[in-house]
């Protein structure tokens, strides 16, 4: 066992035998790049001048105000493409780079990560192919259009249930394929080590931005931080510099679709077990024979039935704490949000804006929060428009 | 007492033959015809029955619908334990080489995983997606008797690793042709010779090749290399063809195995 690729007892490198040097060539790459001045020079080169950062720490005043707490966005939605899948991108593309790859493939669920990809490929002139869901092409038909005009092959995968967990099987069965001259770039703290690791090294800056930000604003650390988890790549990010500060309540929010009590959900640490998916051992919804259970939620990026190793670590150690929240819990909060502060998030991201309202009302007006707005919501429009005709919402 | 497949290949030696192995999906598409298709192959050497899983990461095209179909038909973990039950119990004493994912064992439980397998007669267990790193725990659990034994897989690009996986190897190495997944056809990795060579100077255990074969004909440029032959997707295209006649794949598993010592 290679312990190193563990947290307690999840991660590993559930891989076929054909990836294993591949994986272990990234790894040593990765390790070596990560320790080379002029590769973080570069890094944080692009993410200044190329994505726009640093993404404010915003003090919602009326949220505040209405709850009786400060609270805190950290507006990933602020980042060029519309969400904080770009600063994972960046990193693993100039490491891609630096081995001498010349092609990219990625999967994609909501279509943030294969635009944050497909425009990395453009940007540094790679050829790019994303995996997609029949039924996320379907759901995101504005993304996939932005992939395609980045110059991306939008390749939609037709097999189980056609959405991100499908798009990750074919994209890791085309990786082993072709690792000989393709880089996979993963956009979730998902997948066999190192890149749970890589993912959460490359969105960090989410939460070192954050911490010092927060300081500055308070004087102090911020007593909860809380953001949405799918595979679990903005969460990580966001609790990343916080997980050593044991004065900092960690929370993630996860997608509970129809309810927890229904099969539409996709709250694996509520109702998962551990098992193997993508690579790693981590909680997974399955059913009794061991095969993986559909997800469901409104939200395709969080329409994954596994989560990142790191979290079931933080779970079962209880260093963080991972709420259920319902598809109807994250519109009405997406809508909350908009009203209040004028901030569309992506319903990604309005799954924490519930949760964290929800803890806002057990806090006091000294104590304060931050919620990681992930991204942006105009790629849900559709989707936030079906849902409130459905609903009779703006009537 | 010996295990079944390393008998098998022990004989096979002896008589300077070539072994031929088929893979067949669980319940594709019902368990009874599986049993069928397994009996009518009497000259297969071994088969190799894959139990099902709903994301086989390792699988093409092929393999993946038949798993999918199986799985919608009600095949699982348990009804492949009960069909080894039943073909043991009607005199089946070929060796059966379980495929399936890493999954499937944890969630029954490796204890209880290693129980069946041993008490059902399975005789071995490929597990496509459990590199060397992660075998630790189930090597533990299969210690201590030799009836159900793990297989280990090498790949082209497996190179400075080889020595590793071949040190305990139990059975026979199982040489993928390329790199990827099943069922791609007639596409052997640009090094398959150079590779195949090196693994067969290292190996102690006969060497089988798998993955992208049709005919006996395919593995000719390596004849003189290889102890054996695996295959998989175009047994199931053929299997499918006919309707699942078990005539067919009588007819199949003896041409193939009479050419393929006659190369």
């Amino acid at each position: 066992m290679n312990k190193k690729a563990y947290y307690g007892e999840y991660g590993g490198q559930f891989v076929s035998e054909s990836l294993m040097n591949t994986l272990d060539e990234i790894d040593r790459a990765f390790e070596e790049a990560i320790r080379d001045p002029e590769f973080i020079r570069q890094y944080h080169y692009y993410l200044k001048q190329y994505v726009g950062r640093e993404t404010p720490l915003y003090f919602a005043e009326r949220l505040s105000e209405k709850y009786g707490t400060k609270i805190y966005l950290k507006r990933e939605d602020l980042n060029h493409t519309g969400a904080h899948k770009i600063n994972n991108v960046l990193g693993q593309i100039l490491l891609a780079k630096r081995m001498g790859k010349k092609k990219i493939i990625a999967e994609t669920g909501a279509g943030q990560h294969g635009v944050a990809t497909a425009t990395g490929a453009a940007l540094f002139n790679m050829e790019c192919t994303v995996y997609m869901g029949k039924e996320d092409v379907k759901r995101q038909a504005l993304n996939v259009m932005r992939m395609e005009m980045l110059g991306a092959k939008v390749v939609p995968v037709e097999s189980g249930s056609n959405t991100l967990k499908d798009a990750t099987n074919e994209a890791i069965r085309t990786w082993a394929k072709t690792a000989e001259d393709t880089f996979y770039i993963i956009g979730s703290a998902v997948g066999p080590y190192p890149y749970p690791k890589m993912v959460k090294e490359f969105q960090a800056v989410i939460s070192r931005e954050a911490k010092k930000q927060h300081m500055e604003a308070e004087g102090k650390l911020p007593d909860t931080v809380i953001a949405c988890v799918g595979g679990g790549s903005n969460s990580i990010g966001m609790f990343a510099d916080f997980i050593d500060e044991p004065g900092v309540e960690l929370i993630g929010a996860e997608a509970a679709g129809k309810g927890i009590e229904t099969k539409e959900h996709a709250a694996s640490m509520a109702k998962g077990h551990p098992g193997i998916l993508h690579g790693m051992k981590s909680y997974l919804l399955q059913d009794e024979d061991g095969n993986v259970q559909l997800a469901h939620s409104i939200s395709a990026g969080l329409d994954y039935p596994g989560v990142g190793p790191e979290h079931a670590y933080l779970h079962d150690t209880g260093r963080a704490k991972y709420v259920p929240v319902t598809d109807v819990e994250a519109m009405d909060a997406l809508m909350e949000l908009t009203q209040t502060e004028g901030i569309i998030p992506a319903i990604e991201s309005a799954h924490a804006v519930a949760c964290a309202l929800k803890k806002a009302k057990e806090m006091t007006p000294g104590q304060s929060m931050i919620i990681c707005i992930s991204g942006r919501g105009d790629k849900d429009v559709n989707t936030i428009s079906d849902y409130l005709s459905g609903k009779g919402y703006l009537n | 007492m010996e295990n079944r497949i390393e008998a098998c290949l022990r004989e096979l030696k002896q008589k300077n033959e070539k072994a031929f192995i088929t893979y067949i999906t669980a319940g594709l598409p019902d368990m009874d015809k599986t049993a069928q298709i397994i009996k009518a192959q009497e000259s297969t050497d071994i088969i190799e029955l894959g139990i099902p899983f709903s994301d086989p990461i390792a699988d093409g095209p092929v393999i993946q619908q038949a798993s999918y179909e199986a799985i919608l038909a009600g095949s699982s973990l348990q009804k492949g334990f009960e069909l080894m039950k039943r073909l043991r119990s009607e005199g089946v004493k070929k060796p059966i080489v379980f495929m399936l994912y890493y999954n499937t064992v944890v969630g029954c439980g490796l204890e209880k995983f290693v129980t069946e397998c041993r008490e059902s007669g399975v005789d071995g267990l490929i597990i496509p997606d459990l590199p060397l790193e992660e075998q630790e725990e189930i090597k533990e659990a299969l210690k201590g008797d030799d009836t159900t034994i793990l297989i280990e897989l090498v790949s082209p690009v497996s190179k400075d690793r080889i020595p590793e996986i071949l040190k305990d190897a139990r059975g026979f190495v199982y040489c993928v042709s390329s790199m990827g997944v099943t069922g791609q056809d007639g596409s052997f990795h640009r090094e398959v010779i150079n590779y195949l060579t090196d693994v067969k100077k290292q190996s102690k255990i006969p060497v089988m090749m798998g993955f992208g074969i049709k005919t006996a004909d395919d593995v000719r440029p390596m004849k003189d290399i290889i102890d054996g032959a695996i295959v998989g997707s175009h047994f199931i295209k053929l299997m499918r063809a006919s309707g699942f006649d078990p005539k067919e794949a009588k007819r199949y598993s003896d041409e193939f195995k009479t050419e393929l010592n006659s190369l």
